[in-house]
């Protein structure tokens, strides 16, 4: 049973990635132009209208970016993802897990091309390859935790209540700009700093430029902190799924 | 006797709309029976009567609400025709999803790749994203993959075949010889042909609760007998 639950999970990867190529002209360009375009839109507001004086401004903000990415269309596309297959768990004995992990799935391994590219301009830009980059692995695990907990939470509630959806971006984009992702912190006055850093993704994403940009090793009481937290929230996530599966069967089309 | 499958007073209730405090509808009341090993148990019954809603308490899609389901250690599977199918995947990628849906193994449905493709006489076509099918296509594929799922418990609503007229008689028979072949088999319909066709025995269900279970003509002769009362 369990052997084919991870079957079924992988093929659904496979099936949903090879879809969406076929979907459009450029297919699998489009997993790199799109970030692209996105990275694109943020530079030209942030350092060429705005003028950020910020050092390094395009490394920082390349590498909040990915990993922000990564985190929101998890989020994003695996909080939809028991909600739109409500008519096939109406049709077929499934359990619902396999609809948000399908999604985070696909949306990782996306990310994977975009980190590989990520590296690559890094390195071309001046930051080569350092020792801290054995803690990555550690960070990028963190991190698929967190997104994956907050993907299954979502992807819990939102067939009760499909109006989540219209919540959920706003929710996102809030929480981006809280993380640091387009500005540094370091701009947030002292006062309201430990509530900032009790945000796991600007943990997150502060290890990675630590690593990326800077040869530094996290702050593993920090990480370990936000690793604690995303298990909470992955194993709430998981529990919930479980547990309101049989419901999901019952509610209205 | 062997009860695969045995219900006991079992009630089903649906979230009849998106609002807080909606009230439930219960499209099952008080539905029992008990479903043999080898058995041909047709359903009757009006629209609404819960029929569809009994199938997917059966196949375990659905879990009930009030009353018990008692199930032996074997498969019930709904016969469901092109489950999961994906518009841009191949004829092949879409019956191994489909497959793994219906809870066959991956090595399983590679094994059983070739048959699928013989019997849906899908050709080069199979090869092709399903987008370029035609409806009769679809049908053919959706029901050679069907027809690979081999549940100890078969359950069928309404539909006995499909496609054109040609693979009509193909689907049917290939569907006719499993569920003669020993399949243990729940069978709704609204024809009363094709339940004595199928079944050996009926069981009448009545705005979600069963009326009367047993020998198919008896329960037809009931059921019928009872028709202008119960359609008030």
């Amino acid at each position: 049973m369990r052997l084919h639950f991870f079957e079924l999970i992988w093929f659904s990867t496979y099936a949903e990635l090879r879809a969406e190529r076929a979907r459009s002209y450029l297919g699998l360009a489009w997993w790199i132009i799109e970030p692209a375009m996105n990275m694109a839109t943020y530079y030209l507001v942030f350092a060429i209208v705005l003028r950020t004086s910020q050092a390094d401004y395009i490394p920082f903000l390349l590498v909040g970016l990915t990993l922000w990415q990564w985190f929101k269309s998890c989020v994003s596309h695996g909080g939809y993802a028991i909600w739109q297959s409500l008519p096939l768990i109406r049709q077929v004995r499934v359990p619902a897990q396999v609809f948000p992990s399908v999604q985070i799935l696909a949306d990782t391994v996306k990310f994977s091309f975009i980190l590989a590219l990520l590296l690559l301009i890094l390195w071309a830009y001046g930051y080569p390859p350092n020792r801290a980059y054995f803690a990555l692995p550690v960070v990028l695990l963190v991190e698929l935790v967190f997104a994956a907990g907050a993907a299954y939470l979502v992807a819990a509630m939102m067939p009760f209540v499909p109006d989540l959806r219209f919540v959920i971006e706003q929710v996102l984009t809030v929480m981006m700009f809280l993380s640091g992702i387009v500005f540094s912190l370091d701009a947030v006055p002292e006062s309201m700093r430990t509530w900032f850093a009790l945000n796991p993704i600007a943990t997150l994403v502060d290890a990675g430029r630590g690593i990326l940009m800077h040869a530094q090793w996290p702050d593993w009481l920090a990480l370990g902190r936000v690793a604690l937290i995303s298990l909470a929230l992955f194993a709430a996530g998981t529990w919930l799924v479980a547990r309101w599966t049989s419901r999901y069967v019952k509610l209205p089309t | 006797m062997n009860a695969l499958v045995t219900l006991e007073n079992v009630g089903v209730a649906f979230n009849a709309q998106m609002r807080v405090g909606a009230p439930r509808f219960w499209a099952l009341e008080d539905v029992s029976l008990t479903l043999e090993r080898g058995a041909r148990l047709g359903v009757v019954g009006r629209n609404g009567a819960g029929k569809s809603t009994l199938l997917r308490t059966l196949a375990g899609i659905i879990e009930p609400d009030r009353g018990r389901v008692v199930r032996a250690r074997v498969s019930c599977q709904l016969l469901s025709l092109a489950v999961g199918f994906v518009q841009h995947l191949s004829g092949r990628d879409n019956a191994i999803l489909s497959g793994l849906l219906l809870g066959m193994r991956r090595r399983e449905v590679e094994r059983r790749l070739p048959a699928i493709h013989d019997f849906s006489e899908l050709g080069d076509f199979f090869e092709q994203p399903i987008s370029t099918y035609s409806t009769g296509m679809l049908a053919r594929l959706g029901f050679s993959v069907a027809m690979q799922v081999e549940p100890e418990v078969l359950l069928i609503d309404e539909v006995l075949s499909v496609g054109d007229t040609e693979f009509q008689a193909k689907s049917g028979a290939a569907l006719r010889e499993r569920i003669h072949n020993g399949t243990t088999v729940v069978f709704v319909s609204h024809s009363d042909a094709a339940v004595r066709q199928v079944c050996d025995r009926a069981l009448w269900v009545e705005h979600g609760r069963s009326v009367v279970q047993g020998d198919v003509d008896e329960v037809l002769r009931a059921y019928h007998a009872a028709a202008p009362a119960a359609a008030q």
